[in-house]
C-alpha cells in the first residue's frame, strides 16, 4: 500500500539483512582441511558483479530507527469522514483492533460528532443506535473488534435487520497475516469479518486504502438510510487507521446524496384507489409504515378520506391510537367484515390476517373472507434474503405494489378523493361514524378492565400503567419500550405524536429493550422529552450493564421493570407442553422463572450509578414511587423502578 | 379430512363461546342452575397451583399467550362450557384433562372465578378521567 513507501518497514530490512548474510554463508567454501590446499579464485572468474553504493550502503550503514511518532494517521481522515456524515455518536466497547481510530476520535476529532458511547458490551451499543435511529431518523455508528466483538453484536445486528433500522456497525480486523501479532490479535482476526454477518446486512465492505474507506463510508451510509432500511458493515484494518497519511492530498470524501424513497407506480395506485373506493367494508392495517413524523398525518389522510378502519400493528407509530377510526383492538371483527384490505409495509402480512392455532396439530385459518380483495403496498418483496426467515409466510394477493408506503400515500389519498362523489361521501361519514362509537366503547371496556384487581397484589398490569399514564399525559413523553403482550398503554392511553412510540425488537431478540431505549432516550434528551420504557425483567437481565451507560452518558430515561419473576411466554408454553402429556404443570417453573433468589433491580441500579426503588408490591406505593422517579428524569437524570407485577 | 373438519367446528363454536364468555354474555340465571356445589377456597388454591393465573392473572383479569386470555373475574359463562373450555379448548390454551384435574376441582374453581370481583365503575375514579 502506498502509505508504506516513504518508510523503510523495518520487516523489509530485516529481510535484506537476512538475506544478505544468507549469500555469504553460501557463498563461504567449506573449512580446509589438513589435506587441502584451496588456491584463491582469480578476480575474473567471480560471477558476481562488484557491489554498488546502493548495496554498500545496505550493508554498511546502521538500520535507520524505527520511527515513533507520527504527524497525522488514517484514523484522523477517518474521523473526517464520520464528521461529513454527520454521525453524532460512535458506541462501542474499547478493542485494540480500532485503537487507532478511537484516539483518532478523541484527539482528532474532539470526541464530537462523533462523541464515543462507552457500553459494556458490544450488544448494548448496536442496539442503542436501533432505538436511537428510530427517534432522530438516522444512524449512528458503532465499533467493535470484528471477530469477537462482532459476534456479540451479531443479536442486535438482527434485530435491527428485521425492524428495517439503519446502524453502521465497524470491525477492526488485521488484514495481513504478518502484521499480527501473537496469539490474541490471530485468534481476534478473519479474512471476511462480514461473513456471520452477511445474512442480516444490507451490505459490507473491507477497504483496503483511505479513499476506499471514503467511498465505502459514504456508501455504507447511504444503503443503510434507503428504504427498505438496515445496517451495514464495514471492515477496518488495523494499520490503516494507525499509520501515517502518505498521499493526503489525493485524498478526497465523496458527497452523500440521498435516494428518494421510491413511489409506487402510478397506474398501480390507480388501481388500488378504485378498490377502496368501491368497496363496501375496506380496511387499511400497517406495520412498519411510517418513517418519518409525517408518516402517521399521512396515514390519518387516507383513512379519513375513506372513513376506513385502521389496524395499527405498532411496527411504529403509525395511526393516533385514540383516532376514531383506529379499530386495532377490534381486529376479528374488522378483518371478517372487510371486503378490501390495504396492507401497508407489513412484516408479516399472513400472520396478521390468520388465526394459527398452536396444538398438537398446527392450523390456521384466514379471517377475511375468501372473497375479499388483498392489496399489499411497500417495500417487502424488494430485498429479501434466503436463509432468515423473517418475510412470513407467502400469501394469496390481488394487487401487490411495490413501493415505499409513506412516499406512495400522498399519490393514493389523491386519487381516492378524486373517486369519492356526493353519494359515496354520505355514506363513508355513517360508517365512520360506526367506526367512532365503536372506538369509544372499546376505550370504555379498556378502562373498566382495567380495574379488575385493582388492590392486588402483585400489580396488575393495567393498574401498572393507568398509574403510569396518569403521571406523564400532561409531559411530553415518548415510550420507546414494552414487554410481550401488555396492550395497556395502546389501549388506554392517548398515542398522538409520531415520538410517542417507535416499535419492537424487530427479531424479538431478548436482550433488546434496555440498551435501545437508551438509544432512544438519548435522542429524546436533545428535545426535551421525557422517555420512559416498560422493560421485562427477563429481557432486562440479558443487559443490565446499559444502566451503567445511562449513568455515565447522563441520559434521562424511566425504566419501569415488569417484574413477573419469570420468562413467562415460556412459562406458559411449558405449561402447555406439560398439560399437552397430562403430566401437571408443577414443575414448569423449572428453566423459566428468576426466583430463589429474586432480583432485586433497584439494588442492581444503584450499583450502576442509577436512582433504583422497589421491588414495590403494594400499588399504592406505586404513584408516589412513579411521582419521584419521574422528578428525576426530567431533572436529567435515568432512574428506575422495580415493580413487581401479575405475570400479564 | 373429516378430523379437519370437525377441529374447524369446533374451533369456530370455541370461538363463539369464548367471545360470549369475555362479554359477558351468558344469563345469570341458567349460570346457576348449571353450576355443580363447588369450594371457592380450595377453588383458589387450584386456581394457583395448577396455573389458571400465568394467563388469565390472579384476579382473573385476563392476559395473553398467543392471543388473548380471557377475564375470569365473575364470569358468566355457564359451568359446561367452562368445564368443556378445561377439557377440549377451543383455543390454544392447555388441555386439563380428568388426568390432571376432576370434575370437582373444576367446580371449586369455577366457584373462585365466578365469586372474584369484577370491574369497578370507572367514572368516579379519577385516574381515568382522561
Amino acid at each position: 500500500m502506498s502509505k508504506r513507501r516513504p518508510s523503510p518497514d523495518p520487516d523489509r530490512r530485516k529481510f535484506l539483512k537476512g538475506a544478505t548474510l544468507a549469500g555469504a554463508a553460501a557463498l563461504t567454501p567449506p573449512v580446509a582441511t589438513d589435506a587441502q590446499v584451496i588456491a584463491p579464485a582469480p578476480v575474473a572468474a567471480m560471477k558476481a558483479a562488484p557491489p554498488g553504493p546502493i548495496q554498500i550502503a545496505v550493508e554498511t550503514l546502521p538500520p535507520e530507527p524505527d520511527p515513533v511518532t507520527q504527524t497525522s494517521s488514517g484514523g484522523d481522515f477517518m474521523v473526517d469522514v464520520l464528521k461529513t456524515l454527520e454521525i453524532d455518536y460512535l458506541a462501542m466497547n474499547c478493542a485494540s483492533s480500532f485503537r487507532g481510530l478511537h484516539e483518532a476520535v478523541i484527539n482528532h476529532g474532539g470526541n464530537v460528532k462523533p462523541e464515543i458511547l462507552t457500553c459494556p458490551h458490544e450488544e448494548i451499543a448496536v442496539s442503542m443506535g436501533h432505538g436511537y435511529a428510530k427517534i432522530e431518523g438516522k444512524p449512528m455508528a458503532m465499533i467493535c473488534h470484528g471477530v469477537v466483538g462482532l459476534q456479540h453484536a451479531t443479536m442486535a445486528m438482527y434485530n435491527a435487520w428485521c425492524d428495517r433500522v439503519p446502524v453502521i456497525v465497524i470491525g477492526g480486523n488485521i488484514i495481513e497475516a504478518n502484521k499480527r501479532g501473537p496469539v490474541v490479535e490471530w485468534v481476534h482476526s478473519a479474512i471476511d469479518i462480514g461473513a456471520i454477518t452477511r445474512d442480516f446486512t444490507k451490505w459490507d465492505d473491507q477497504p483496503t486504502s483511505l479513499q476506499h474507506f471514503a467511498e465505502s463510508a459514504v456508501r455504507a451510509y447511504k444503503i443503510a438510510t434507503t428504504p427498505p432500511m438496515g445496517p451495514v458493515l464495514l471492515s477496518l484494518d488495523a494499520e490503516l487507521q494507525e499509520n501515517p497519511i502518505h498521499d493526503g492530498e489525493s485524498l478526497h470524501i465523496p458527497r452523500l446524496s440521498r435516494v428518494v424513497p421510491p413511489q409506487a407506480d402510478s397506474g398501480a395506485i390507480a388501481e388500488a384507489a378504485k378498490l377502496l373506493v368501491a368497496a363496501e367494508a375496506p380496511l387499511i392495517v400497517v406495520d412498519r409504515m411510517a418513517r418519518t413524523p409525517a408518516g402517521m398525518d399521512r396515514l390519518v389522510e387516507l383513512a379519513e378520506a375513506l372513513q376506513c378502519p385502521v389496524l395499527d400493528r405498532a411496527g411504529r407509530q403509525n395511526f393516533p391510537s385514540r383516532h376514531p377510526l383506529n379499530q386495532t383492538f377490534r381486529r376479528g371483527v374488522v378483518i371478517g367484515q372487510a371486503d378490501v384490505i390495504l396492507s401497508i409495509e407489513m412484516n408479516d402480512h399472513w400472520g396478521a390476517l390468520t388465526a394459527f392455532s398452536d396444538r398438537i396439530v398446527r392450523t390456521s385459518r384466514m379471517l377475511y373472507k375468501p372473497t375479499a380483495k388483498i392489496i399489499t403496498l411497500g417495500m417487502r418483496d424488494l430485498y429479501l434474503k434466503a436463509n432468515y426467515q423473517d418475510f412470513g409466510r407467502f400469501s394469496d394477493i390481488d394487487l401487490s405494489i411495490a413501493g415505499d408506503g409513506e412516499a406512495s400515500l400522498p399519490a393514493l389519498t389523491d386519487q381516492v378523493r378524486k373517486l369519492v362523489d356526493p353519494a359515496r361521501k354520505a355514506a363513508y361519514e355513517a360508517r365512520g361514524k360506526r367506526y367512532a362509537a365503536a372506538h369509544l366503547a372499546m376505550v370504555e371496556q379498556s378502562k373498566s378492565e382495567a380495574t379488575i384487581g385493582w388492590d392486588s397484589s402483585p400489580i396488575t398490569t393495567g393498574r401498572l400503567c393507568a398509574e403510569v399514564w396518569a403521571r406523564i399525559k400532561d409531559e411530553d413523553w415518548s415510550l420507546v419500550g414494552n414487554t410481550i403482550n401488555n396492550t395497556w398503554p395502546h389501549r388506554l392511553w392517548n398515542f398522538d405524536k409520531a415520538h410517542r412510540w417507535i416499535g419492537a425488537a424487530g427479531g424479538a431478540g431478548v436482550g433488546y429493550t434496555a440498551p435501545a431505549s437508551l438509544g432512544a432516550a438519548l435522542a429524546n434528551k436533545r428535545h426535551g422529552r421525557l422517555t420512559l420504557t416498560f422493560n421485562g425483567d427477563g429481557d432486562f437481565m440479558f443487559n443490565p450493564g446499559t444502566l451503567w451507560t445511562a449513568a455515565h452518558h447522563r441520559i434521562p430515561i424511566l425504566y419501569i421493570i415488569h417484574n413477573n419473576r419469570a420468562y413467562h411466554q415460556e412459562y406458559m408454553y411449558l405449561q402447555a407442553m406439560a398439560n399437552r402429556h397430562g403430566r401437571g404443570i408443577e414443575k414448569s417453573d423449572i428453566g423459566t422463572t428468576l426466583k430463589d433468589p429474586n432480583i432485586d433491580y433497584a439494588t442492581v441500579a444503584r450499583g450502576l450509578g442509577v436512582h433504583g426503588e422497589g421491588p414495590i408490591t403494594d400499588p399504592h406505593d406505586l404513584g408516589p414511587a412513579l411521582e419521584r422517579a419521574i422528578a428525576l428524569v426530567k431533572s436529567g437524570q435515568p432512574a428506575l423502578i422495580d415493580v413487581v407485577t401479575d405475570p400479564r | 379430512m373429516r378430523h379437519r373438519g370437525i377441529r374447524k367446528l369446533v374451533n369456530v363454536i370455541g370461538a363463539a363461546l369464548m367471545a360470549l364468555f369475555a362479554a359477558g354474555g351468558f344469563d345469570g340465571a341458567a349460570r346457576a342452575q348449571d353450576a355443580p356445589p363447588g369450594d371457592a377456597v380450595e377453588g383458589k388454591r387450584l386456581y394457583l397451583a395448577v396455573g389458571c393465573f400465568l394467563c388469565h392473572g390472579r384476579s382473573g383479569q385476563g392476559g395473553a399467550m398467543n392471543g388473548p386470555a380471557p377475564i375470569l373475574a365473575k364470569t358468566a359463562m355457564p359451568f359446561d362450557g367452562f368445564k368443556g373450555q378445561l377439557r377440549q379448548p377451543a383455543s390454544d390454551m392447555p388441555a386439563y384433562s380428568e388426568k390432571v384435574m376432576t370434575d370437582q376441582e373444576i367446580a371449586d374453581i369455577y366457584a373462585f372465578v365466578e365469586a372474584l370481583p369484577g370491574p369497578r365503575p370507572t367514572k368516579d375514579m379519577k385516574i381515568f378521567d382522561n
